[in-house]
């Protein structure tokens, strides 16, 4: 009835309405303009910015050196961090209370102070100690408890304050801080897999440990990455703290030390920012091939889905800050 | 696979054909009252169960009635609270030494479940993983020959279950038949004695049912034993050797499954089945 009413009516007209105007588009247009010309113009005409004196500095041997040592800590750290929270992660999830709970209150401990306070706290472990020994634990006690005077049962020893000094102990800072950042991560991916693959798994045969290896945690890996990937910006970033330790073999340090030495600070800040910018882009570029590997076998929505999380996940605030 | 192993029970299971020669041999599947509880839920109360070689075993029941979990008792996803379960005369779960209970390890476990097929109402493919690499996963996890080998097979069985021409595809590519077929030929991989199918087909759009039912037809026809959960009484009435009804965590009815279905003798089968039919 309805089909034959509208072949009997002729086709309407097309629709050639006005658009909406939006003027107050058009004035923030305007404004921004008018600011980003400021400042370009302020970069080009303001004397103190000392541009030839920054581009003949931020290039040199020891910079350089302070860019390894920032790379080489952001890896290692994050090495560590990653196998830290794998196992604290395992624990978390066992089927053991006393593992539950250790793996609880190890990230509470790390998740609740402060990177550069754990980086000052790591460099001063020393004082604690004045050699850390590896060897039999409690032998001095059982010593005692068998009426043997300064019994001892220690293979290996280093002074702590050669190791506990500079790199390790910022690395130690850092690893057990992402460690526990980690450990929620890697969780929460082991988590979000559906129950079902480990039951298929086990059905068809496999141990508990193949299951988590070859199922679930490349599994979680599309939950995992994005996350990872802001820890490791992150990282990068909080390396500029390890001048708490003291750690002198970091960018930051390295690029202030010129600046204050020079009596001209301020450009060798702008080179900072402009190191970190690279490094972090290039990490960013690296994020994305990951992700797009781990996204495998999922539709392109269910990689859109994933991009989205990440962004809830970085205006959510990564691991430090 | 054990010292109980006879000659004749490893050529009719091996060798997949003619039920009918061991017929009189020792149950593939023999469930002995059997009690399961989640907390104060009891799920299964006295469940009794013999599965012949050969023999494809049709479990109906209303929703809620047990039939998963009895499924997942058979291959100890789900620890029972009593009683016994055996599959090709070994003990599911535990060793039996002096008198006394020891539960299996981890391995021991996984190595039982290798000789035991299983198939989901949600398939649980490994969405990671090619229908090709979803075949030859659990082979290379359990080490049955060298990848060469076990390639060569799961595209026989892909072939098989009429999908040789998506070997490389990705779960999510496929339709829920074509996933379901995969599911199959993944657990046909371990070359199982047992096939355990729970609602295969009732994740399904109508249309791709048959398809399901066909690989599963093929399969019976071939002489694998089969536990198969379904409300497909079509399937019931051709397959089918032997028909249970549950309800309630309790084998209500049992019987050649025309007679059950045809006339059932209990009130409640009857009611369920005025439901399906
Ligand atoms: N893991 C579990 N924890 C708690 N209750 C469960 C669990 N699995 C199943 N149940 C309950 O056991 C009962 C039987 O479930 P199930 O065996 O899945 O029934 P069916 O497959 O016949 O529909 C249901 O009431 C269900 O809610
Ligand atoms: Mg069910």
């Amino acid at each position: 009835m309805a089909e034959a009413a509208t072949t009997e009516r002729a086709r309407p007209e097309p629709i050639t309405a006005v658009p909406v105007r939006h003027p107050w588009r058009w004035v923030a247009v305007a404004v921004l303009a008018v600011l980003v010309a400021m400042f370009v113009h302020m970069l080009v005409t303001n004397d103190n910015l000392h541009w030839s004196f920054m581009v003949d500095n931020m290039f040199r041997p020891p910079i350089i050196e302070g860019v390894r040592g920032t790379i080489l800590l952001t890896i290692s750290s994050m090495a560590v961090g990653l196998v830290l929270g794998l196992v604290v992660a395992v624990m978390r999830l066992s089927a053991n209370p006393i593992l539950r709970v250790v793996a609880w209150v190890y990230t509470w401990f790390f998740r609740a102070v402060p990177r550069l306070v754990l980086l000052v706290l790591c460099g001063n472990l020393g004082i604690l100690w004045k050699r850390i020994e590896f060897g039999l634990p409690f032998d001095r006690q059982i010593g005692a408890l068998f009426g043997v005077d300064d019994f001892t049962a220690r293979f290996y020893g280093v002074d702590s304050l050669s190791l506990l000094s500079g790199f390790t102990a910022g690395l130690l800072g850092l690893a057990l801080s992402e460690g526990a950042y980690m450990a929620e991560i890697i969780r929460a991916g082991i988590q979000s897999v559906d129950p079902g693959q480990s039951e298929a798994a086990a059905a068809l045969g496999l141990s508990r440990g193949q299951a988590l290896r070859r199922i679930v945690l490349p599994q979680a890996m599309r939950v995992i990455v994005p996350p990872t990937g802001n820890e490791t910006i992150a990282m990068l970033k909080d390396t500029s703290l390890v001048a708490a330790v003291p750690i002198t073999v970091e960018l930051f340090y390295q690029l202030r030390a010129v600046g204050v030495r020079a009596f001209d600070p301020f450009p060798m800040l702008v080179a900072a920012t402009i190191w970190y910018l690279f490094l972090t882009s290039i990490l960013l570029v690296l994020q994305y091939f990951v992700e797009r590997y781990f996204a495998r076998g999922y539709g392109r929505t269910e990689r859109a889905r994933m991009r989205l999380r990440e962004i809830a996940a970085e205006t959510g605030g990564g691991g430090a800050a | 696979m054990t010292e109980t192993t006879d000659a004749a029970r490893t050529a009719g299971t091996a060798g997949g054909g003619a039920p009918a020669a061991t017929a009189a041999a020792e149950p593939m599947v023999r469930v002995e009252n059997v009690y399961k509880s989640f907390g104060r839920l009891r799920v299964l109360s006295g469940i009794d169960l013999q599965v012949r070689p050969g023999e494809v075993c049709v479990v109906l029941g209303p929703s809620g009635s047990g039939k998963s979990t009895l499924l997942r008792c058979i291959n100890h996803l789900e620890k029972i609270d009593a009683g016994r379960i055996w599959v090709d005369g070994e003990l599911i779960g535990y060793r039996q030494r002096g008198g006394k209970l020891h539960e299996l390890r981890d391995k021991e476990v996984a190595a039982q479940r290798r000789s035991i097929g299983m198939v989901f109402q949600r398939f649980n493919l490994f969405p990671h993983m090619t229908a090709l690499e979803n075949v030859m996963e659990a082979p290379l996890c359990a080490r049955l020959g060298t990848k060469a080998e076990i390639r060569e097979r799961a595209l026989a069985l892909l072939r098989r279950v009429g999908l040789g021409d998506k070997v490389d595809t990705y779960p999510r590519q496929l339709s829920g038949g074509q996933q379901q077929r995969v599911a199959i030929a993944r657990a046909l991989a371990m070359q199982p004695k047992l096939m355990l199918f729970d609602e295969p087909t009732s994740a399904l759009d109508p249309e791709l049912v048959g398809e399901v039912l066909d690989v599963m037809k093929d399969l019976a026809r071939d002489g694998m034993t089969m536990i198969v959960v379904t409300h497909e009484i079509g399937f019931a009435r051709e397959v089918g050797d032997h028909l249970i009804f549950m309800d309630g965590g309790q084998v209500v009815e049992a019987g050649p499954p025309r007679e059950v279905i045809a006339e059932p003798k209990h009130e409640r089968t009857r009611a369920f089945l005025a439901k399906v039919l």
